[in-house]
């Protein structure tokens, strides 16, 4: 066989136009799956209804936080699915391994894709969580909301870590849903995320203690008034929250495998 | 080969024992999904105990309910699992088993191994449910008419699929839709009174209600009780006939 002079390939730019891309594939995802937008903004209202029976009418709007939490700590569920399913089922993330990303653009990527899924369903419950105060003539302040977005930035960072961490470890298609969902639900439900965590027994109340989200779930609790805090203490829940968030996306990125081929 | 097994109703079956077996040798080293299917349940009973746990027998029942109603998720996973991803699907058409064998197998066999994690949310029920043998029967007669609406119905609507990843998204809606939005894990009564006719037409809801009744929890009239429990046996049956005619068409579309 004739060896023919093959022209050098272009030269690979070195930065690339990574987080654009991943915006693309996390609206096309919702465009041609219309129930994946919808699935998160009516799974937490199907919630909110049910514990809207159980529980005062004076917890509406720290159930809607919650849920807003509940939200973006599920990211890391998605984010673990299409990170194991972009791995193991199409072969994907050697090619990502072999190309000038590297891991932590690649892995922005996927948890920005599914950010871009999930604010549909944090926009409905925004809305839905200023006019529940708005009614009750307690309008939510714009510190409050700083507050608010601050504490979901912080979750989507964390849980999209953990979620990719754990991505990594699974094996088969088969363990993706339920490590997934087992994760991430057990995590929700350990913090006080649509009830004061005074109602808790004390072991949980301890217990809930080790968990970002606990610490989310109070600032945004504070901050909107339902459960009083001063602001040393509410300094105090952000700068734990801060913490646990460190320590979290730490042992995410240690347990992280990025060349497993 | 199908002309004549639709000759012969004794062979429609062949199949089932082996591949019922198949699916409980495969589902059982699945510990974290069984874990996973008690999920929802363990959360809202959770919810009532901390929040109202005067509701506690009511929510007791309806996790019982709803573990036998998300068994249709399993299937639907199952069945889709095997067609999109593994491609088996067709090897197992083209067997000697019958489609018929094919989709009972894998819902008895699914049944089976997830049966475990009911029984012991039905152990722990024990506490606070005042179980009479009559109470316990008629939930067992409920349980099973849910578990063959749903295991149907999972069945029909894994066929649809193309993407495995677009699964959960309408199975969630459509299991937590029907599961915790209508009446199941608190009682009727909370329930809308202009909506509680449709909540009596849903399996779920009204196997619900119909426990619900038996322990005293809700009152339901005598047309209730008819509307809920003839619904029941007629939606049950006309969705396992559907099941099975369906498994037999997209069989020979295969």
């Amino acid at each position: 066989m004739a060896i023919r002079n093959l022209s050098p390939l272009p030269e690979t730019p070195p930065h690339g136009r990574a987080l654009p891309a991943f915006a693309i594939i996390g609206w096309r995802w919702i465009g041609r799956n219309p129930a994946v937008a919808v699935a998160p903004i009516l799974l937490p209202f199907i919630f909110l209804y049910f514990l809207s029976l159980i529980s005062p009418p004076s917890l509406l709007p720290l159930e809607i936080a919650g849920a807003m939490l509940f939200t973006m700590q599920n990211i890391g569920s998605w984010v673990l699915g299409d990170s194991a399913t972009w791995r193991i089922e199409c072969s994907i993330q050697d090619l990502f391994v072999a190309s000038p990303m590297g891991r932590f653009r690649y892995l922005f990527g996927i948890a920005f894709s599914n950010l871009i899924a999930m604010l549909p369903a944090l926009a409905v419950l925004s809305g839905l969580l200023a006019w529940t105060q708005y009614s009750r003539g307690i309008p939510v302040p714009l510190s409050a909301w700083g507050i608010i977005v601050a504490c979901l930035g912080v979750l989507w960072v964390l849980f999209s870590s953990i979620g990719i961490a754990i991505s990594s470890r699974v094996t088969t298609q088969r363990e993706i849903w339920p490590v997934g969902s087992l994760s991430f639900t057990l995590l929700g439900m350990l913090a006080p995320l649509y009830y004061p965590i005074s109602y808790l027994p004390p072991v949980w109340q301890e217990m809930a203690r080790f968990v970002p989200t606990t610490y989310a779930a109070l600032l945004i609790q504070a901050a909107l008034g339902i459960t009083p805090a001063s602001p040393v203490t509410m300094a105090g829940y952000a700068a734990l929250l801060g913490l646990s968030a460190c320590l979290g996306i730490g042992l995410a990125l240690g347990l992280y495998r990025w060349r497993t081929g | 080969m199908r002309s004549e097994l639709a000759l012969a109703p004794s062979r429609a079956f062949r199949g089932l024992g082996s591949f019922l077996w198949t699916e409980i040798l495969v589902q059982a080293h699945e510990w974290l999904a069984m874990g996973t299917s008690m999920v929802v349940q363990g959360v809202l009973l959770v919810f009532v105990w901390i929040l109202d746990p005067s509701l506690l027998p009511v929510s007791f029942l309806g996790a019982i309910l709803f573990s036998m109603f998300t068994m249709g998720q399993r299937v639907l996973n199952e069945a889709a699992y095997l067609r999109i991803d593994h491609k088996a699907n067709d090897l197992y058409l083209a067997s000697p088993m019958t489609p018929e064998g094919y989709f009972l197998g894998m819902a008895i066999g699914i049944l089976v191994v997830y049966v475990g994690p009911v029984l012991v949310i039905g152990l722990l029920s024990i506490w606070v449910v005042p179980y009479t043998p009559a109470i316990v029967l008629l939930l067992f007669l409920l349980a099973l008419a849910v578990w063959l609406f749903s295991a149907s119905t999972g069945y029909i609507f894994s066929t649809f699929f193309r993407d495995n990843r677009a699964i959960w998204a309408y199975s969630s809606l459509f299991f937590n839709l029907f599961g915790v939005l209508f009446p199941v894990f608190y009682p009727l009564s909370l329930f809308p009174a202009d909506l509680r006719s449709v909540a009596l037409l849903l399996p779920p809801s009204a196997a619900a209600a119909l426990l619900q009744s038996s322990i005293g929890a809700t009152s339901l009239s005598e047309a209730q009780i008819a509307l809920a429990a003839g619904g029941l046996a007629v939606e049950v049956t006309l969705i396992l006939l559907g099941a099975i005619l369906w498994a037999r068409r997209t069989s020979r579309e295969a």
